[in-house]
């Protein structure tokens, strides 16, 4: 395990880490040797969560809050400042407004805003905010986005437009952010058996679908990619196939 | 989804235990099966130019065999660790297994200290569906270990060890394939000089094969067998394709490596130069466009090379040249015998 003494530990900030894929990749993440700050608004989970990563020997620090307060997220830009550095940012912490799914046409304004708050501004107010740690590492901006942000499934609308607005999001911090060596990429998923998705379909079976740790091949891939060349492309986890953009 | 390896009326032939030269059969004098149109016929391998017209084109894999079976140490005791792939930076995937013929899994949690001769390493995650395999992050040069003790990885059928060149073909450049892609392995250098002056080109692509594992049984129904892999078509193969289609000439894969690769190579706006990885899982109605022909060898009944063929030939195709080629004493396995395979096309 590599210790706090090691100067080459990589430092990965993951929101929404208490479970699902946020959870899986954090562990993920760990188990490679990186110092790991996680962040989800239920204290007694992201503690669960932090048990089960502490308990391979890997460091890992927990930021209890909501992405969209600001209080938390001047606590995850200081955690990342003890580290000193920040290697890898994933914006993974997602709203997917209220369950059953209402139709565009009913969904409510303060839901919608709520959904805008922690999927988009969120996302980029961390980023701005620990642009500086990011910049000092050379590191990567993972936003998680979704297929519902191209799809126009009925009952999507709010969540798919916010994952739309976030694609955007990247796309064009990735393009503002061309030399400075910081890249920022968009990571569609794809369904998984999560309590979001159970959320999506309330009293459907979901076991068809795949758990997060589907997506851990993915992770290997990219994060072993050279970040200039990723960045600014938007890749879908479950894919047959993971293509390094041309130049 | 058909499941081909469910299929017992595909025959299976007898393994080649060792490699033809041993058994004192040149390289590229090995039996070659010829399916076209609707019939067999027998010829051997160093026929292929006769068999080929100007202007066809093989496509050939130029991923090298690297001495991937290396020894380990756990607290459970020793074993083997078969290096599959490589993700880049200290991350791989490997296959640790209680020997060369007796498979794994082993009881490895993720978290669990290995020593890969001298090299430390952290068992990081079961691979998601396949637990035969799991992430390995390596504190060492993995490389360099298989370079000094690394060797060919093989399986309980290999009559014994043998060196890494056994497992190379004359077209191998870069290395990188756990197990060596042997449908090339028939072909010789005087072999590739003839086709040359037959007027048949040759285009490479990459594709680093990870391990077979050919005992694996275990697969759930509609989990996907196949991991990621990776592969590149470079350009100058894509160019080579489509002038070759272009003047009426056939494409030819060697390797099911290479159809994998072409098929990731190719979207709805057809082929184009590519890199990545692929775990792409060409299954009996996958449409395969990228080729028109094949050479490959004999596969297990229950192999995604097997599931790969029915969808280039179709099932009833396909069982009709494997009862001729088991009846007909035609070996299975890398240092087996080889198949052409030219569906609806006359000769």
């Amino acid at each position: 395990m590599s210790g706090r003494d090691s100067p080459s530990a990589r430092v990965a900030l993951v929101t929404g880490a208490s479970r699902g894929l946020g959870a899986a990749l954090a562990q993920f993440l760990a188990r490679q040797g990186h110092f790991v700050i996680v962040n989800a608004r239920d204290p007694a989970a992201l503690s669960k969560a932090v048990a089960a990563i502490a308990n391979s020997g890997a460091t890992v620090l927990a930021v209890p809050g909501d992405v969209t307060d600001g209080a938390t997220q001047s606590a995850l830009e200081q955690a990342a400042s003890r580290f000193g550095r920040l290697d890898l940012l994933v914006n993974n912490a997602s709203e997917l407004g209220p369950s059953p799914l209402p139709r565009l046409s009913e969904l409510r304004a303060d839901d919608f805003e709520r959904i805008l708050r922690v999927n988009v501004l969120a996302p980029l107010v961390l980023t701005q905010r620990l642009l500086p740690l990011l910049t000092l590492a050379q590191g990567c901006v993972v936003n998680i986005s979704s297929d519902a942000a191209v799809g126009g499934y009925p009952g999507w609308g709010g969540y798919g437009a916010s994952k739309a607005a976030l694609d955007l999001v990247s796309l064009t911090l990735a393009h503002e952010l061309k030399g400075s060596g910081v890249s920022v990429v968009s990571v569609d998923p794809g369904d998984m058996r999560t309590s979001m998705h159970q959320a999506a379909y309330p009293g459907e079976d979901i076991s068809d679908r795949p758990l997060p740790e589907v997506t851990l091949p993915f992770w290997a891939w990219l994060l072993n990619q050279d970040h200039e060349q990723v960045s600014g492309h938007r890749f879908r986890a479950q894919s047959d196939r993971w293509e390094i953009p041309e130049p | 989804m058909t499941d081909v390896s469910r299929r017992p009326e595909i025959p299976v032939g007898t393994g080649a235990d060792r490699p033809p030269e041993a058994r004192g059969v040149a390289r590229d004098e090995v039996r070659l099966l010829v399916s076209a149109a609707d019939e067999e016929r027998g010829h051997l391998f160093s026929d292929l130019p006769s068999l080929l017209r100007c202007g066809d084109l093989l496509v050939v894999n130029e991923s090298a065999t690297v001495p991937a079976s290396l020894p380990a140490h756990a607290s459970l005791g020793d074993f083997r660790l078969n290096l599959s792939t490589p993700y880049g930076g200290d991350l791989w995937v490997g296959e640790p297994r209680w020997g060369f013929g007796q498979p794994g899994p082993l009881p490895l949690d993720g978290g669990s200290l290995l020593e890969v001769v001298g090299v430390p390493c952290t068992l990081v995650a079961e691979f998601p569906g396949i637990p035969r395999l799991v992430f390995l992050r390596a504190r060492g040069d993995l490389r360099a270990a298989m370079g000094q003790v690394g060797v060919p990885i093989r399986y309980g059928y290999a009559a014994s060890e043998f060196p890494l060149e056994e497992y190379q073909t004359v077209f191998a450049r870069v290395p990188g394939s756990a197990e060596m892609p042997s449908a090339a392995r028939p072909f010789s250098h005087r072999l590739v000089n003839r086709l040359r002056e037959r007027g048949v080109g040759i285009a490479p692509i990459l594709l680093h094969a990870g391990v077979s594992s050919l005992e694996t049984t275990d697969f759930p129904p509609g989990a996907v067998p196949v991991y990621p892999e990776p592969f590149e078509v470079p350009a100058a193969t894509v160019e080579a394709i489509l002038r070759t289609r272009s003047r009426g000439g056939r494409v030819v894969a060697v390797g099911t490596t290479v159809v994998r690769a072409l098929e990731s190579a190719t979207d709805s706006c057809g082929l184009r130069p590519t890199r990545g990885f692929t775990r792409l899982y060409l299954r009996p109605q996958s449409p395969i466009r990228s080729i028109d022909g094949l050479i490959t060898g004999f596969h297990e009944a229950r192999s995604t090379h097997l599931a790969l063929l029915e969808a280039f030939v179709g099932e009833a195709r396909l069982r009709q040249a494997y009862q001729v080629a088991a009846r007909n004493g035609y070996l299975w396995h890398e240092f087996g015998d080889s198949h052409l395979v030219l569906p609806d096309r006359e000769l």
